[in-house]
C-alpha cells in the first residue's frame, strides 16, 4: 500500500462516520508498539520488512535505548475496509506502571480502545490497570492476544494445549471485565440502598429485605470478550498474522459449503466436526474430540511453523505457498532466518493490520456514535449530577453526539497533553534547500559579513529554539456543533481561532454567568499528529484528534477549550498513579538556578503525572510516579527544558524536637527510682547557669543586670495539633496584638473574633489540671514564628502584661495595658524574641521545636548596678514587689515628666550604657540569655525526636499480601488496618511510615509483588520516636540487656546524627573505631 | 655508639605523641592516632584505645621515660594513669591527618549552613539549600581556616559567593519610632542604610517599618540612639525575611 497523502486524510477528516479514535492499551512488554508499527507499516509510512523492529512511534533516544516506550504518541491512518474508507486515529500509549498517567491521557481521548494480552505471560496488573482505566471512561475495548508464535517456538505447545491456553487468557480477562461491572454495579446498589434506608425510616414499617445482589437484573453480556462475537483477534505482531474468527469462519465456508454465520458461533467453542455426518457437533472435550479452533485454525498455523522454521522443509514451504495462493519473493525463500520466509508468507496470508483495523472499524465506535452516558460523565464533575446542569450545557450535549461540522455549532476542544516539540519537527522551520539564487547570492557576500550574519543568524536561531521549546501540543478535538437558540456556531477547528478555556474546578453554572474566569487564547497553529512529525493544517472537522501549538502561556497539564461559556470542564483525568517517588533538584552550578525553575516550570506544564513544588527550605522538590518516569522527567529537564546539569538528590527529612514526661520505667521495664536531680552548676563563658531540682534553669545576662528562670514542660498533645491546626487564627491574633500595641486599633471581624474565641475555648478546655491553672490566660506568646506549636508561658506573679487574648476582652483592661505598654515593651519583646529563636531551632539537632510550653517563673531586671559577684545575685536582684512597684510608679512618671524614660526600664536600653558597653545592649543581651535559658531547659527534660509520618494506602491483591507487611517492617512502617475492597479480590491496608524512610519505598514495594500492590503516601502528622536519643544504658539489667553500646537500633539517635552530620554540627563519634587497626606504616616506607 | 643506618632505625608508626611542659620539664606520652581529639572531646571513652602505654615519656622517639622524681615533682603524684590523662587534657599535640580533615569537612558544612541560613535567592526571596551552597563554595575554591570562627567566615564566603550568583542576605524588619523633631533630619541620615521602606506613618512621632541588611542593624542602632538621646526606639519585628510556605509551581 502506498503512502496515504495529507490531502486524502484531510478529506476523511470530513466524514465523522468512519473515524475511529483509538488507543492501544497493555502490560508493559505485550507488544503494543510492535503491533502499532504493523499498524504503520500498512499505510506505508515504514517498510513492512522493518516493522516490529524499528518501533516508530518511540521517537524519543531512551525509548529506544530502554525498549519500552515512555510516552503516548499520536498517528493517523487511513484503512479502505471494502468500498468504506477510514480514518483511524491511532494513540499508542505506555505500559509501563509509571507512565500510567499517559495512558490516562490517551484513554481521554479516544472512543474506542485496543487491549493487547501476551499469549505467555497472560493477564498482568498493568493489564488490569488498563481495562479499569477503559471502562472508567466508558470507552469500548476489543481484544488482542498476541506472540501466539511464542506458544509454538518458545513453550512447544501443542495445537490443542494452547487452544485450552487461550480459552484461558480469555476467561481470565472476561473475570477482570466481570469484576469492574460487579463492583460497579454493587456500588450503584449501595447508593440506592443508602436512599432506601433513608425512606425506610420515614416509613419504618413493613421492611421487604431485597437479598439479590441485583447482578441479574442487569445484562452484562455486551461487555466481555468473545471471538464468536468478533472483538477479538488472534496475531503474533512480531511475525506480522493475525486473525479474526470471521477470517477463517468465510474462508472455510467457501471451501467446505458450511454457512458462515454457522461456522462463526462454531468456531470458537467445544464444538467438533463430524467427519462423516458432515455436521458440527457441540461436545467436543467430553468425547475426545478435536474442537473446530484447532482444527481449521491452530493446526494449520501450526504446520506452517513446523515446516517454516523448525523443519526448514523447502518442498513443503512451496506447496503452503502454493496452496495460499500467495507469491513469495525468491530472495525472501532463499534468506537463511526462516523468520524472514515466515513473516513474508504471514504478512500476506493474515496480515495483522487487516485483521486488527478490521475488526476496529466493526466493532469500535465512531466519534458519532459516543455513548451518551459518557457524554454526560465527562460534562458533569464531581458529584454533581448532569440533570443539574445548566440548560445551555445540557445542549451542548446534542451537539456532541451528533458531531457535525457545520459552521455555526460552538467548538469544545478537551486539551489531555502537552508536549515539548523540537524546532526541527515543526513544518514551518523544515529545511529547505536552498534555491541556486541564494547560493549565488551568498557567495557574493564578503567573508567579514558573511560572518556577521551567521552570528545574526545564530541569535536568531537561538530564539527560535526557545520559541519551540514551550511549543505545545494538544491532542484531540471534540469539536462539536449545537443549534442553541437559531444561532449557528461553526464546529471547525481554524488556526488562529480565538477559543476560552474553561478553567477546571469552577462547575458549569460559574462558567455561564462568571465571565472572568475565562481565559481566552489563540491556536496559533494547527498540527496533524504523525507519531514524530507534525503536518501543517488549516482546520480540522469535528472529532479529530489534533495538535494545537502555541496553548503554552494559558494551558497546565489539560484544559476544555470551547467557544462557548457554556461549556462545563471536562471531568479531570483520573489516574490510575499519584506521584509519590520525591527528588530535590539542584543545578550543577548554582548560577544556573533561573533556567532550572524554568525548565521545571515547563516539565510541570507538559507532563500530566509530574509535580514540581519549591519548599521552605529553598528546595525545589520533583515529585514523580516511580523511577523510570523520574529518570525520563530528569533528562528531560536536562536536554530539553533547562538544558543545565543537575543533579537529583533525597529531599531533606524534617525533624522536630519536643520533650516528653519524665519515665517511670527504664528500658527494661524495671521502675525508676526515686532520683532526684541534683543541682548542676556550671558555668558558661560569661554567663551564669544554675540549674535546680525539677528542671528549672536560672540565667543571669553577662553584665548581671538580668536573671530569667525558665522551665520547658510537654504540651499535651492535643493541644499541639490545635495550635498546628489553628495556625492561621494565632497568626491573625498576633497581628491584631501587635496593633493594639501600637495603640491603633483595627477592626477584627466578627469570624475571626469567633474563632480566636473558639480556639481560646478549646485550649482551656485541653489544658486542665492543675499544673495548667489559669495557663491559658498567662500565654505570652507562640512560637516558633509566632504562631507555631510552642507556647511561653507568663508565670511571674508580679508581672502583668497583657493578655494575648485582649482583642476578645473588656474595653477598660485594653486601655490600661495600654497605658503600660510603652514601658513593657522593649524587654517583653526581647524575651519573646528569644524565645522565639530557642523555639526556631532546638539543641538537639537545630530543627524546630514542637509542643513545648516555657515558663518564665522569675524575672528579674535591675537598674544599672555595678557588676556584681556571682554569688550575691541572689540577694542582689531585686525582689519582685520592688520591680512592680517600680514600673507603676514609672508609668505614671512617664506621663508626668519627659524624662522619665530615662530612667528603669526604658532606660536599660535607651540610654548609651557607658558601664556595661563591652556586652551589648541590654535588649540583645536578655534575647541571647532568654534564648540559652530556654535551650538548657529543653535540655533539663527528658528530649525526644519528631518524626514527620507518611499515611500510606496500598492496594494490594491477597498473594502478595505478606510482602507488602514484610517491606512496611523493614522500613518503620505500622499497620493501621487492611479490609477487603468489595467485589474485588483487592485489600486495602491503611499505614503509617516515617517519611526519613520512605525514599525509595514505592520502588521497593512495586519491584517485591511485581507491580501488584501500589502505595499512595500522604504527609499526615508528626510522631513522637519513642527511643531517647541520649539513651546509654545505666542500671546493671539495662546493661545485661543492651550491652556496652546499645547503638543497636537507636532510631532516634540514628537520624539526629544524620541531621547533625549534614547541617556540619558536631557529632559524637569517633574518628577511627579501633585504635590498633590503623594503617600502622609510615607514608614513606 | 650506635649507627644509624636504614636497617637499624626503629620508626614510630601510628604514634601521635602529646608533650606538655610542667615543672621546667618536658614530659610526653605516646597515644595511637587520630585518637586523642576524640579523648578530649569525649567521644572515646576507653583510655587504653588511647593510650600506646601508660608510661610517662621525657622523649618517646627515644624510649626515655621520665623519672619518677621529676613526675611527683611537677605533678604531685606518682600515678601513671592520672598524669597521662592530665597530659591529655592539656598537653600539646600535632593533630593528625585524619582528625584535621574531619575537623575541616565539619567546619565547611558549618559555614555552609550558616551562610544558607542567612541568605536567600533575591528573587525568589527563598533560601538555597545546604548543598548548593557546598556547591558554591567548592567552585569558588574556598579554603577553610581552622582558626578562624566559622560565622566570620560564613560572612566571606557571603561576600565572595556575591560575585557568581544570585545571593544576598535575608533581610531584617525593623520598626523604627523615632520623635517628630529629629525624624526628618534623621531619616536623611538612615536612607541609605535602609534597603525598602515599607511603611511610614508621620502623626507624634515617625513610624516606619522597614527592610535593612542584617549588617547596618549596629549602625542604624548607635545611630538612633545617638541621635535621639533614647527617645527614638527600634524594634525588631522579624530576623529574616523570607518566603514561607511550599509553592507549586
Amino acid at each position: 500500500m502506498g503512502h496515504t497523502s495529507l490531502e486524502k486524510i484531510i478529506a476523511l477528516q470530513k466524514n465523522p462516520a468512519n473515524i475511529r479514535n483509538l488507543c492501544i492499551l497493555a502490560h508493559v512488554d505485550h507488544g503494543k508498539t510492535t503491533l502499532a508499527d504493523c499498524l504503520v507499516a500498512s499505510n506505508g509510512i515504514i517498510s513492512s520488512r522493518l516493522a516490529g523492529k524499528l518501533r516508530y512511534l518511540d521517537s524519543r533516544e531512551d525509548e529506544q535505548v530502554r525498549g519500552i516506550t515512555m510516552k503516548s504518541s499520536a498517528i493517523s491512518l487511513h484503512y479502505r475496509n471494502g468500498d468504506q474508507e477510514y480514518l483511524l486515529n491511532l494513540i499508542d500509549s505506555p505500559g509501563h506502571v509509571d507512565f500510567s498517567s499517559e495512558v490516562s491521557t490517551a484513554v481521554r481521548l479516544c472512543d474506542g480502545a485496543i487491549v493487547v494480552v501476551d499469549a505467555v505471560e497472560g493477564v498482568c496488573p498493568q493489564t488490569q490497570a488498563v481495562l479499569r482505566q477503559a471502562w472508567l471512561e466508558n470507552i469500548r475495548p476489543v481484544l488482542v492476544i498476541n506472540k501466539i508464535d511464542r506458544l509454538i517456538m518458545e513453550l512447544k505447545l501443542t495445537s490443542q494445549e494452547a487452544y485450552t491456553h487461550l480459552q484461558k487468557i480469555l476467561e481470565q480477562v472476561n473475570a477482570i471485565t466481570g469484576t469492574l461491572f460487579t463492583s460497579k454495579v454493587l456500588e450503584e446498589r449501595a447508593e440506592k440502598e443508602k436512599e432506601e434506608e433513608k425512606e425506610s425510616e420515614t416509613l419504618s414499617g413493613d421492611q421487604v429485605f431485597d437479598w439479590s445482589a441485583g447482578l441479574e437484573e442487569v445484562d452484562d453480556s455486551h461487555l466481555y470478550f468473545s471471538p464468536e462475537q468478533g472483538n477479538v483477534v488472534f496475531a503474533s505482531a512480531i511475525d506480522g498474522w493475525g486473525f479474526s474468527i470471521q477470517q477463517f469462519a468465510h474462508i472455510y465456508s467457501q471451501r467446505m459449503g458450511i454457512k458462515a454465520e454457522v461456522l462463526l458461533k462454531t468456531l470458537w467453542g467445544d464444538f467438533y466436526l463430524n467427519a462423516k455426518a458432515k455436521k458440527i457437533m457441540k461436545g467436543a472435550q467430553a468425547k475426545g474430540k478435536k474442537p473446530l479452533f484447532v482444527q481449521f485454525v491452530l493446526d494449520n498455523i501450526w504446520s506452517l511453523y513446523d515446516a517454516v522454521v523448525t523443519r526448514r522443509d523447502k518442498e513443503k514451504v512451496e506447496k503452503v505457498v502454493a496452496s495460499l495462493g500467495i507469491k513469495v519473493m525468491a530472495r525472501d525463500l532463499r534468506h537463511s532466518d526462516p523468520k524472514v520466509l515466515l513473516s513474508a508468507i504471514c504478512s500476506q496470508w493474515l496480515p495483522v493490520s487487516q485483521a486488527v483495523l478490521s475488526m476496529v472499524c466493526e466493532k469500535l465506535p465512531s466519534p458519532l456514535d459516543m455513548a451518551s452516558e459518557r457524554a454526560e460523565k465527562l460534562m458533569s464533575v464531581g458529584a454533581r449530577r448532569f440533570d443539574s446542569l445548566p440548560a445551555q450545557t445540557q445542549k451542548l450535549k446534542t451537539a456532541f453526539l451528533q458531531c457535525s461540522s457545520e459552521d455555526n455549532a460552538p467548538v469544545i476542544v478537551f486539551v489531555s497533553k502537552m508536549f515539548a516539540v523540537d524546532t526541527k519537527a515543526l513544518p514551518k522551520y523544515k529545511p529547505r534547500p536552498l534555491t541556486q539564487e541564494e547560493i549565488v547570492q551568498r557567495r557574493e557576500l564578503a567573508r567579514q559579513r558573511h560572518a556577521d550574519r551567521m552570528a545574526a543568524d545564530q541569535t536568531a536561531a537561538e530564539s527560535h529554539k526557545e520559541l519551540a521549546h514551550s511549543e505545545s501540543m494538544s491532542q484531540e478535538s471534540q469539536p462539536t456543533n449545537c443549534e442553541i437558540y437559531c444561532f449557528y456556531f461553526t464546529s471547525q477547528v481554524h488556526s488562529f481561532s480565538h477559543l476560552c478555556q474553561v478553567p477546571e474546578g469552577c462547575s458549569a453554572s460559574d462558567c455561564v454567568f462568571e465571565v472572568p474566569h475565562l481565559s481566552c487564547c489563540s491556536m496559533e497553529s494547527i498540527y496533524l499528529l504523525m507519531g514524530r512529525e507534525l503536518e501543517d493544517l488549516e482546520e480540522v472537522p469535528a472529532g479529530n484528534v489534533l495538535g494545537i501549538g502555541g496553548l503554552e502561556e494559558c494551558v497546565l497539564k489539560s484544559a476544555t477549550l470551547s467557544t462557548t461559556p457554556a461549556c462545563p470542564p471536562f471531568t479531570p483525568l483520573n489516574f490510575e498513579a499519584t506521584p509519590i517517588v520525591r527528588v530535590a533538584v539542584e543545578p550543577k552550578h548554582p548560577s544556573e538556578m533561573p533556567k532550572l525553575v524554568r525548565g521545571m516550570r515547563l516539565l510541570n506544564q507538559a507532563d500530566p503525572c509530574a509535580e514540581v513544588l519549591i519548599q521552605e527550605t529553598g528546595e525545589h522538590v520533583l515529585v514523580t510516579a516511580g523511577e523510570v518516569h523520574l529518570q525520563r522527567c530528569l533528562d528531560d529537564l536536562r536536554d530539553r527544558f533547562a538544558k543545565i546539569e543537575i543533579s537529583a538528590s533525597k529531599p531533606i527529612i524534617p525533624f522536630r524536637e519536643t520533650v516528653v514526661r519524665p519515665p517511670k520505667v527504664d528500658m527494661v521495664n524495671e521502675e525508676l527510682g526515686k532520683q532526684q536531680k541534683v543541682a548542676i552548676i556550671h558555668q558558661v563563658s560569661h554567663q551564669v547557669i544554675s540549674q535546680v531540682m525539677d528542671g528549672l534553669v536560672t540565667l543571669t545576662t553577662p553584665n548581671r543586670l538580668a536573671t530569667v528562670c525558665v522551665r520547658a514542660i510537654p504540651l499535651p498533645q492535643e493541644v499541639t495539633q490545635l495550635l498546628e491546626s489553628n495556625s492561621e487564627v494565632i497568626r491573625t491574633l498576633e497581628q491584631i496584638n501587635m496593633s493594639l500595641r501600637e495603640g491603633k486599633s483595627l477592626d477584627i471581624s466578627l469570624r475571626t473574633l469567633e474563632a480566636i474565641a473558639g480556639l481560646k475555648d478549646q485550649l482551656d478546655s485541653l489544658l486542665q489540671g492543675r499544673k495548667w491553672r489559669n495557663a491559658v490566660e498567662r500565654i505570652w506568646a507562640f512560637g516558633p514564628r509566632r504562631y507555631g506549636p510552642n507556647i511561653l508561658l507568663n508565670n511571674v506573679d508580679s508581672y502583668q502584661r497583657p493578655s494575648v487574648w485582649q482583642c476578645l476582652g473588656r474595653g477598660d483592661k485594653t486601655v490600661e495595658a495600654g497605658a503600660q505598654a510603652a514601658v513593657l515593651r522593649d524587654f517583653d519583646n526581647s524575651i519573646i524574641s528569644g524565645f522565639l529563636l530557642a523555639t526556631l531551632s532546638g539543641p538537639m539537632c537545630e530543627e524546630p521545636l514542637m509542643g513545648v510550653c516555657f515558663c518564665v517563673e522569675r524575672w528579674d531586671v535591675q537598674s544599672s548596678a555595678p557588676a556584681q559577684h556571682q554569688e550575691s545575685f541572689e540577694e542582689d536582684s531585686m525582689s519582685h514587689k520592688a520591680l512592680a512597684d517600680n514600673k507603676v510608679e514609672r508609668s505614671s512618671e512617664t506621663s508626668a515628666q519627659e524624662e522619665g524614660m530615662a530612667s528603669g526600664l526604658g532606660q536599660a536600653e535607651r540610654r548609651p550604657e557607658p558601664a556595661s558597653d563591652c556586652y551589648g545592649p541590654v535588649s540583645g543581651q536578655l534575647i541571647a540569655a532568654m534564648k540559652e535559658a530556654c535551650r538548657h531547659a529543653f535540655q533539663a527534660q527528658p528530649q525526644r525526636l519528631m518524626a514527620a509520618m507518611y499515611t500510606c494506602e496500598i492496594m494490594a491483591t491477597a498473594e502478595v499480601l505478606g510482602r507488602v507487611y514484610g517491606v512496611l517492617g523493614k522500613r518503620e512502617g505500622r499497620v493501621l488496618h487492611e479490609e477487603m475492597k468489595e467485589g474485588t479480590d483487592m485489600f486495602i491496608i491503611k499505614a503509617v511510615l516515617p517519611v526519613a524512610e520512605s525514599f525509595g519505598f514505592a520502588d521497593e514495594i512495586r519491584k517485591r509483588t511485581s507491580g501488584l500492590a501500589s502505595p499512595q503516601l500522604v504527609f499526615s502528622h508528626w510522631e513522637v520516636i519513642s527511643s531517647d536519643p541520649y539513651w546509654v544504658p545505666t542500671t546493671e539489667e539495662e546493661y545485661l540487656h543492651f550491652g556496652e553500646k546499645a547503638d543497636s537500633a537507636n532510631q532516634a539517635l540514628k537520624y539526629m546524627n544524620a541531621v547533625r552530620r549534614r547541617k556540619g554540627l558536631y557529632v559524637e563519634e569517633k574518628i577511627v573505631e579501633h585504635a590498633e587497626k590503623q594503617r600502622t606504616l609510615s607514608k614513606n616506607k | 655508639m650506635s649507627i644509624f643506618t636504614p636497617t637499624n632505625q626503629i620508626r614510630l608508626t601510628n604514634v601521635a605523641v602529646v608533650r606538655m611542659k610542667k615543672g621546667g620539664k618536658r614530659f610526653e606520652i605516646a597515644c595511637y592516632k587520630n585518637k586523642v581529639m576524640s579523648w578530649r572531646s569525649g567521644a572515646e571513652k576507653d583510655l587504653d584505645e588511647v593510650l600506646q602505654t601508660n608510661s610517662v615519656f621525657v622523649n618517646v622517639s627515644k624510649g626515655q621515660v621520665a623519672k619518677k622524681d621529676d613526675l611527683t615533682k611537677a605533678f604531685g603524684t606518682d600515678d601513671l594513669t592520672e598524669i597521662c590523662k592530665q597530659i591529655l587534657a592539656k598537653g600539646e599535640l600535632q593533630v593528625s591527618d585524619k582528625e584535621r580533615q574531619s575537623q575541616l569537612e565539619t567546619m565547611f558544612r558549618d559555614i555552609a549552613t550558616i551562610v544558607a541560613e542567612k541568605c536567600v535567592n533575591p528573587d525568589t526571596k527563598r533560601p538555597y539549600t545546604v548543598s548548593l551552597i557546598e556547591r558554591a563554595m567548592k567552585d569558588i575554591h574556598y579554603s577553610v581556616k581552622a582558626n578562624k570562627s566559622t560565622k566570620q567566615q560564613a560572612l566571606e564566603v557571603i561576600r565572595q559567593l556575591k560575585e557568581t550568583m544570585e545571593i544576598q542576605r535575608a533581610h531584617m524588619r525593623l520598626r523604627l519610632v523615632l520623635p517628630a523633631k529629629e525624624g526628618k533630619r534623621l531619616k536623611e541620615k538612615l536612607k541609605p542604610l535602609l534597603q525598602v521602606v515599607e511603611s511610614e506613618d508621620f502623626d507624634e512621632e515617625l513610624e516606619m517599618v522597614c527592610l535593612v541588611d542584617p549588617g547596618c542593624f549596629r549602625e542604624i542602632d548607635e545611630l538612633i540612639r545617638c541621635e535621639t538621646k533614647g527617645r527614638g526606639s527600634l524594634e525588631v519585628l522579624s530576623l529574616k525575611d523570607v518566603e514561607e510556605g511550599d509553592e507549586k509551581l
